[in-house]
């Protein structure tokens, strides 16, 4: 049943509700209106008693009357007049009760009955002797009846008078009851409607409820707030409809915001691991070039080697193996720190010199330096890698003379720092990904020290905390390039902090 | 839907239901139980006979106490016997009664009667309607009744006598006594024979010459006249020394009398029946004596006369009833039964 009230349409349920209602006050009005209806019925037949009393007193006197008449006159009339006189008296006492009863009124009842057919019996008597003409006879009998009439009048009346103040005693009764009844009507009508009007408040809140819940649920949901409890419908109505609808949108947008988190968290974790990966790589390719060489032991060994050859008197071996011991020193070294640009200098000059002994002097190496600029600061290894950079990719694949010139000049307030070979030179998309930064060495070539120009490029930016510190010229094929760097120069001049 | 919710739901239903059905429920049974108490009433009880019983006056203690002693006896046989005179609001005369019991067609008839020819007549009517007739303390000797039950009158007589020579013992005067026994204005038999039981005993005595018994006979042929005859006596000059009463209203009217006139020891009063006023007047020793009919066994006796009469066709002609003398001596015993 409850189930069935849950799948009606709010119209049903209220029609349903108010139906109920009625019908239990239809019913308890019904059977109040039975039981006053009936106290009023057995008012009505109070006095029914007294009345049927009257009648049957009226009809004795009709008997009595019509053979008094009778005996006067002797006419047909008469006697057909006491005949139907003794018929209707005679049928209303024999409704009179005949038994012997506590109770005195129906005692009374049964002596008037044995009493009126004694007289019905002598007023018959009677009438046949004023037919038989005795006259003495029916004198005696009319006297006899007169005397039993007498007996039974008083009876009826006694009768009438002891059920005259029962019946008024049940009278009285009856009409306070009928009060009663009015007041406990009165009371119970009352008490049904209250409870009827909490029971319709307590239904109509339960019709309501869910609508004022999700019209709080839509309130939130548009100020932005998805995380609201989701009430299921009570009921298969409307506004259950409504509820399962909202429930699922709010569902279908919770869930499309955790899709697109995910492939945001997805995309995130991808990039990572990439970042991750290439971070391996290169600490297992350190890893790699530390295991190769040892540089302290390989630092050691050099310069027993130089002292070996100075011992020997070799002089040119013992500059070599110096100034290779120098280079790796510096490398050794000044990992990650700030040096000045004399110390850079320095550097390269150790690269170039090892290069031309490996490579018979074929790259000739000129510098135009501005002395003053030399105790600029900058980050260590940038200026070896380019050079290194110029020999590998410019100079080592060309014909002739490769020739690297190196510039340290003031212009205006910044170092500017030019490295200029007359190698091959670099087509300007390569140039450009060496800027963006997109550019990837194919590994290691087997001549380079581990450091790229991108990486270089990156260190100086960072350093500089501006992306404008080097610029990338080659004039096309064959005809070299130029690496501009740009060092700042603060107040003081020199120094750069 | 939760499932407390749910019940809470279901239970709110039902209790909604059950306070409106209780409410209606109580209301309506107050109601029925407010008129069903009418209609227990009206179920009354049906016996297989019915006895009347017409008496001399149906409002004395004495009838009263017979007719309670006839009726609980009845009960007890599955008869009603009914105070014929107290269901009319007219008061009717004892012929009369005997006349409405006759055609009423009656079980049994109890008749206090007396000698008088339309009496006889009247219980020889009812006797051949079959309906018998019993008389009672007043018989009716020379008509058909079946039985009579009374109290031996001679016996009471004889009792009467030997009080109003004791008290005349007890007085050390010489001169005469009068001795008027209340009787009747048509003396009734058992009347004539107490009186011949009180002169025989006082003729018996040593005393009896001393003693003039006479009859004084008062005026009862209407309510009131009674207790005016009553008065008569104590106005004349010769007040008797002793009063016998045969019946109650004598005594009682003799007995304030006495008060009323001051006479209180001169005259001495011989009474009957064990009324309260009466008790109290021998408890005060104005009231010398009394004698007490034993009223219960009377209006037993009747019942069973008629009974037996209904079942085997006859009966004993005659029941004697036991009597008592009531003196000062015996008085408190009695006053606390009546008590009681």
């Amino acid at each position: 049943m409850i189930k069935k009230y849950r799948d009606l349409s709010l119209q049903g349920k209220m029609t349903l509700v108010y139906a109920f209602a009625s019908a239990l006050i239809l019913i308890v009005n019904a059977t109040l209106l039975w039981s006053i209806n009936s106290v009023l019925s057995r008012l009505e037949a109070t006095y029914q008693d007294n009345l049927n009393l009257n009648e049957l007193s009226q009809s004795l006197d009709d008997v009595q009357n019509s053979m008094t008449e009778y005996l006067n006159v002797k006419t047909t009339d008469a006697l057909e007049k006491y005949y139907i006189s003794d018929e209707v008296y005679r049928n209303k006492i024999y409704m009179l009760d005949d038994s012997v009863s506590s109770d005195v009124n129906l005692r009374m009842e049964r002596n008037i009955r044995y009493m009126s057919i004694e007289y019905l019996d002598t007023v018959s008597q009677t009438i046949e002797a004023k037919r038989g003409r005795n006259v003495e006879k029916y004198r005696i009998r009319y006297e006899n009846a007169t005397e039993l009439y007498t007996y039974i009048s008083s009876y009826i009346d006694s009768l009438n008078s002891q059920m005259f103040v029962s019946n008024s005693e049940n009278f009285v009764n009856l009409s306070k009851g009928l009060r009663t009844t009015e007041s406990i009507s009165l009371t119970v009508m009352i008490i049904v409607i209250i409870t009827n009007i909490f029971a319709i408040l307590r239904y109509a809140t339960q019709i309501t409820k869910p609508l004022q819940i999700l019209a709080k649920s839509a309130n939130e949901v548009a100020n932005g707030n998805l995380d609201i409890p989701l009430t299921e419908p009570a009921y298969n109505d409307e506004v259950g409809v409504v509820t399962s609808a909202f429930n699922q949108m709010v569902k279908s947008i919770r869930n499309y915001i955790e899709r697109i988190k995910e492939s945001m968290d997805n995309e995130r974790k991808h990039k990572e691991r990439e970042l991750m990966m290439e971070t391996h790589l290169k600490d297992a390719q350190i890893k790699y070039l530390q295991a190769q060489i040892n540089p302290h032991f390989l630092f050691n060994s050099l310069n027993a080697g130089a002292q070996l050859s100075m011992l020997e008197g070799a002089d040119n071996t013992y500059d070599y193996i110096q100034n290779m011991s120098q280079f790796f020193r510096y490398n050794l070294k000044n990992a990650d720190k700030i040096i000045t640009l004399g110390e850079e200098v320095k550097q390269i000059d150790h690269y170039i010199y090892i290069l031309n002994v490996r490579f018979s002097g074929e790259i000739h190496f000129e510098k135009d330096i501005d002395e003053k600029l030399l105790n600029a600061q900058m980050p260590s290894m940038i200026l070896q890698p380019i050079v290194e950079n110029c020999v590998n990719h410019g100079i080592r694949e060309m014909e002739g003379k490769g020739v690297i010139k190196l510039k340290i000049s003031k212009l205006l307030d910044t170092i500017c720092i030019s490295i200029k070979d007359n190698g091959k030179g670099m087509s300007q998309e390569k140039i450009d990904e060496i800027l963006n930064g997109t550019y990837r060495d194919n590994g290691l070539s087997m001549d380079s020290n581990g450091i790229g120009m991108v990486n270089v490029i990156n260190r100086l930016r960072l350093f500089l905390k501006t992306d404008d510190v080097i610029s990338i010229n080659s004039e096309g094929e064959d005809k070299g390039t130029e690496v501009l760097i740009y060092l700042p120069i603060d107040d003081e001049g020199e120094d750069y902090v | 839907m939760k499932r407390d919710e749910m019940e809470k739901r279901q239970f709110f239903l039902v209790a909604y239901v059950v306070i409106v059905l209780l409410t209606a429920i109580a209301g309506l049974s107050f109601v029925t139980s407010y008129f069903g108490k009418g209609s227990q009433i009206s179920k009354p009880t049906t016996y297989d006979k019915y006895y009347v019983i017409i008496t001399d006056n149906h409002d004395s203690d004495f009838w009263q106490a017979v007719y309670e002693g006839a009726s609980d006896y009845g009960l007890a046989n599955n008869v009603y016997v009914e105070d014929l005179a107290a269901s009319f609001s007219d008061s009717y005369t004892k012929e009369e009664l005997m006349s409405i019991a006759i055609a009423s067609r009656v079980d049994g008839i109890m008749l206090s009667a007396d000698e008088s020819e339309e009496m006889t007549s009247l219980i020889n009517e009812a006797v051949s309607k079959n309906i018998p007739v019993i008389t009672l303390y007043n018989d009716s000797s020379s008509s058909k009744r079946i039985s009579y039950v009374g109290v031996g009158n001679y016996n009471v007589g004889k009792e009467y006598g030997k009080q109003a020579i004791s008290i005349a013992k007890g007085l050390s005067t010489t001169e005469d006594f009068d001795v008027v026994v209340l009787v009747s204005s048509s003396p009734t038999s058992s009347q004539m024979m107490i009186y011949s039981g009180i002169q025989e005993t006082m003729e018996q005595d040593d005393l009896s010459t001393r003693l003039n018994l006479n009859t004084v006979k008062i005026d009862d042929t209407n309510t009131f006249t009674i207790e005016e005859s009553i008065r008569d006596l104590f106005m004349d000059e010769n007040v008797p020394d002793i009063i016998i009463c045969l019946n109650e209203l004598d005594t009682t009217c003799v007995y304030q009398a006495v008060v009323d006139y001051n006479k209180v020891g001169e005259v001495g009063i011989l009474g009957f029946y064990d009324s309260e006023a009466i008790l109290t007047g021998i408890d005060k020793n104005i009231i010398n004596s009394t004698i007490r009919i034993d009223t219960k066994q009377m209006g037993e006796y009747c019942v069973d006369a008629l009974l037996e009469y209904d079942k085997k066709g006859f009966t004993s002609e005659y029941f004697a009833v036991d009597i008592e003398v009531i003196t000062v001596t015996n008085v408190r015993s009695h006053m606390e039964v009546e008590d009681d």
